[in-house]
């Protein structure tokens, strides 16, 4: 859920005590710690915990600049090396010698409906390199990027001061090379998930940071994650330009540097049936945890792996109904104890309401070690859940508001009242899990597919895909 | 009771005095509202009992019409501002007009729901809900503020090299918000609790603070950044689908009735919740929202002033009606409710038409001369409402509007200026500040 859907279940808590109910009408604010604490557990995630999660593989396809804050970064060639294989930089010299100038046809494969197709197609390239006084490299542009190229420099001449952007490639002689493009190529971020899958099945665990890359207007280049089991297959495919509303505008790659294909060697399961989409605020952290599954050994992903830890246990609400109480209690407020029975019951609202979604908590630690699933009623930023769980809170303050005050402002039964103002939570929720039925029958249905155990078997007796 | 026609009238009137100044960058309906009242008075311009009417008619224009200074005359190069309203990325594409029409679209929307609201809703429903819940409207706002703080969502720290240095770059933008609060907080209570400004300026003593938090600032940033004049395509063509209407109507009107009803909770506060209740996401449904959005804040908030069993006063303008002429009657409720229909069809066709024009004029007039122009007319606003004080008052809320900016952290913060004293005064510290500062 979104955080305002747990800080109002917060407020909402409070309400259900008569002693502070009666505080907030003397203007005492002291009861608004109970929404704080139900907010608590994202609050310590996102402002905390994300900083101090460790990072195993770090994949920035495309560094900021640093003053700036957005890419390309402009770098000297003295700085690039075969670490930055596949990020997209700016570069800024003089044209040094013309290598080559030619057209002719080049092949790649591209993936349609989930199949591979050669395609091929004729193309334009030159081939120059490029001085910037701390060092000389090798740019080629071909293609469509070379038509882009030719549209913004004119031809291309010997001394010509050019600010180029690319992403920086590697050739088949080891040295560096700079690649003409408006994007970074996916294969580099392919490559590092791969790489992290099977080291954390050999290992226990490798966590990893991907970056987005936001550009000049505050604009993003979307890219999506597809981790495919069955195929044993890394995708990533490089989307259009969005803005941090999600709305395309345009600027899509090439078809021959769009996707980036990396095959893993080792099982591995997904257990979120969708690929991972990044474009705007921030990229996301995966964990890939080695895992039995169904008597195999396979290595499983997890979405954000700092977030609903032990801060999203029934455990935190009794600590922090504790510390509210000797903190509240210290000071001398009067209704300290029921100010940390609403706090306490605030911060399990909220791991109950994280609990309907799909990544589900750890719920009572040390007892129990590792998360239970949730109950996928809908994903956190579903509208519905979000609307009827918050709607439902509103509808309670109302309702406590009321038959605390004396006469009551709304001079109806309770029962009746209450049924006035619920009803359109109860038609949100009542939506919300006919649409569940549905959703788990599809993830079940799919998770079968992704964890197909003779296919893992049939794998492993070939050597892989 | 005047006849209708000339209720009518008086909002005709309003409406194209509206429309006619909330195009302009920095402008708001107001100040200049509160400037009239200054300087000419109502009773020699108009019927005491025919100004809420005129009101009426210019705060639907401004609803309506500021739509093109938020869209053409807000923008700002990225090197300026870290984020970018979805309005001026629209700008920055080209498509200015697109973005007018999506507010349009939901002004529209915004509209019919205030109108249905306040023939069969309102007047039912929002007594009862009202007097079981206004006795806890602190309880609210300070619920809000600290939401506020604790949701702010770090625009930087991916990137540092040590977790020590992501939760700086973290942190940093976090508490910079703070500051801009509590700063504006101490500067709101200062011009509200003392007599820096004249006692003449009892009604327009907030606006030089208000001016330069939100409307100088940004004037400011635009002749700063030197934005490039881009092409706009004056076309009629809108990106969006009926599910993000409607789920952006639905929420700008939640958020908008919520800023209506409750006091000091504003718009941009409303929708805040609003958007986290309904889960709102693209660009699209956030600028239809805005749309719904401010019609029901700025029109359904003054509205409330007819509603006979409520007569609740919202809002500034509110304020400086109801102390000329108040409402009396249910005739003047359903004349107002027609007044606004009146009003949202006139300034629908300004709205459009000024767009167009925009559009394929866009480049002929560069937004930093416009904006030396409205600079100066701010300060002569200034001056005349709350004199040489009233300056020095700008300055300083400018260079508060300006440090929001310039850490990257949501403007809103400057609502401290009002939020932070009502809240001292709503718990009965007032006084204790007033030590505090070393003011009484």
């Amino acid at each position: 859920m979104r955080g305002f859907t747990h800080y109002i279940s917060g407020l909402a808590a409070a309400t259900f005590f008569a002693a502070l109910v009666g505080d907030l009408r003397l203007g005492i604010l002291i009861p608004v710690i109970a929404a704080a604490a139900a907010y608590f557990p994202d609050f310590v995630d996102f402002k905390f915990g994300k900083f101090f999660a460790r990072r195993d593989y770090e994949i920035d396809p495309a560094p900021w600049d640093e003053k700036k804050h957005y890419a390309p970064k402009l770098v000297k060639v003295s700085e690039l090396s075969d670490a930055n294989r596949y990020q997209f930089f700016a570069l800024k010299g003089r044209v040094k010698e013309i290598l080559a100038r030619g057209s002719g046809k080049v092949s790649y494969k591209v993936l349609k409906d989930g199949k591979e197709e050669t395609v091929t197609e004729e193309y334009n390239s030159i081939v120059f390199t490029l001085d910037d006084g701390t060092g000389e490299i090798t740019v080629e542009a071909f293609g469509d990027d070379y038509r882009f190229f030719e549209e913004e420099f004119g031809s291309i001449a010997e001394g010509k001061e050019l600010l180029v952007f690319g992403y920086v490639d590697v050739g088949e002689d080891g040295t560096i090379k700079f690649v003409v493009s408006d994007a970074p190529h996916p294969q580099g971020i392919a490559d590092t998930i791969k790489r992290a899958i099977e080291e954390a099945y050999r290992e226990g665990e490798r966590i990893v940071k991907i970056h987005n890359i936001r550009l000049p207007g505050d604009v993003y280049r979307r890219f999506t994650v597809h981790l495919d089991p069955p195929k044993r297959e890394v995708r990533v495919e490089m989307g259009p330009i969005v803005t941090p509303g999600g709305v395309a505008i345009g600027g899509d790659v090439p078809e021959y540097r769009k996707y980036g294909i990396a095959k893993v060697d080792v099982p591995f399961i997904k257990t979120y049936p969708k690929p991972t989409r990044i474009d705007s605020f921030s990229g996301p952290e995966i964990a890939f945890r080695r895992a039995e599954f169904r008597g195999k050994m396979v290595v499983k992903d997890r979405f954000l792996p700092w977030h609903h830890g032990f801060s999203h246990s029934m455990t935190m609400g009794i600590i922090i109904g504790i510390v509210v109480f000797a903190f509240f209690k210290l000071i001398g407020y009067e209704h300290a104890g029921a100010l940390a029975l609403a706090s306490m019951v605030g911060q399990w609202l909220h791991v109950f309401e994280d609990q309907l979604g799909f990544m589900g908590s750890n719920l009572f630690p040390p007892l129990t070690k590792d998360v239970i699933p949730g109950f996928k009623l809908g994903e956190s930023g579903s509208g519905l859940t979000n609307f009827s769980t918050a709607w439902l809170m509103i509808a309670l303050m109302i309702w406590n508001f009321n038959r605390f005050t004396d006469p009551r402002p709304i001079p109806i039964s309770d029962a009746k009242l209450l049924l006035y103002l619920i009803w359109p939570s109860i038609i949100g929720f009542g939506i919300a899990i006919i649409r569940s039925f549905r959703l788990r029958r599809e993830i079940n249905q799919l998770m079968d597919y992704y964890t197909n155990l003779d296919a893992f078997e049939e794998m492993e007796e070939v050597g892989g895909i | 009771m005047l006849p209708l026609s000339d209720l009518l009238l008086w909002s005709l009137v309003g409406v194209l005095f509206g429309s006619l100044i909330s195009w302009i960058p920095g402008f708001h309906i107001f100040n200049i509202m509160a400037l009239l009242v200054a300087v000419f008075g109502v009773g020699s311009l108009m019927p005491v009992q025919a100004f809420p009417f005129f009101a009426i008619g210019a705060i639907v224009a401004y609803a309506y019409v500021s739509a093109i200074s938020s869209v053409y005359f807000s923008v700002a190069d990225e090197s300026a501002v870290f984020l970018l309203f979805p309005t001026q990325r629209y700008l920055l594409l080209g498509r200015g007009h697109e973005a007018v029409l999506l507010y349009l679209i939901g002004a529209v929307a915004g509209t019919l729901i205030l109108v249905l609201g306040l023939l069969f809703v309102f007047p039912r429903v929002l007594p009862p809900i009202y007097q079981a819940t206004s006795p806890y409207v602190t309880y609210f706002l300070v619920a809000i503020v600290l939401f506020m703080f604790m949701s702010e969502w770090p625009k930087e720290g991916d990137r540092g090299r040590t977790p020590a240095e992501r939760l700086w770059l973290a942190w940093r933008q976090i508490l910079a918000g703070i500051f801009v609060f509590f700063i504006s907080g101490i500067l709101g209570f200062i011009v509200m609790n003392t007599n820096l400004l004249p006692t003449t300026s009892a009604y327009t003593r907030l606006t030089p603070m208000f001016i330069g938090f939100f409307g100088m600032s940004w004037v400011l940033l635009n002749i700063l950044s030197n934005p490039p004049m881009l092409e706009q395509v004056p076309d009629d063509r809108v990106e969006s689908s009926v599910y993000n209407t409607l789920k952006a109507s639905f929420g700008g009107a939640l958020g908008g009735t919520i800023a209506a009803v409750y006091p000091i909770i504003t718009g941009g506060m409303g929708a805040l919740v609003a958007g986290h209740m309904t889960s709102q996401r693209g660009d699209d449904a956030f600028i239809i929202s805005q749309g719904v959005n401010r019609v029901i804040y700025y029109v359904g908030a003054f509205t409330l002033l007819f509603l006979p069993q409520l007569r609740l006063t919202r809002g500034a303008a509110a304020w400086l009606v109801s102390s000329i002429y108040t409402p009396k009657s249910y005739a003047e409720y359903l004349a107002a409710i027609g007044a606004i229909l009146l009003s949202a069809g006139i300034s629908f066709l300004f709205t459009y038409y000024i767009s167009r024009f925009m559009a394929r004029s866009f480049n002929i007039v560069h937004l930093k001369k416009l904006s030396y122009l409205v600079a100066i007319t701010l300060v002569a606003i200034s001056y005349v409402l709350t004199g040489w004080m009233g300056i020095a008052v700008l300055f300083v809320s400018t260079a508060i509007g300006m440090t929001a900016a310039a850490f990257n952290t949501r403007r809103s913060y400057c609502l401290g200026g009002l939020i932070l004293p009502v809240l001292i005064s709503m718990t009965g510290h007032t006084g204790y500040f007033m030590h505090l500062l070393g003011l009484g």
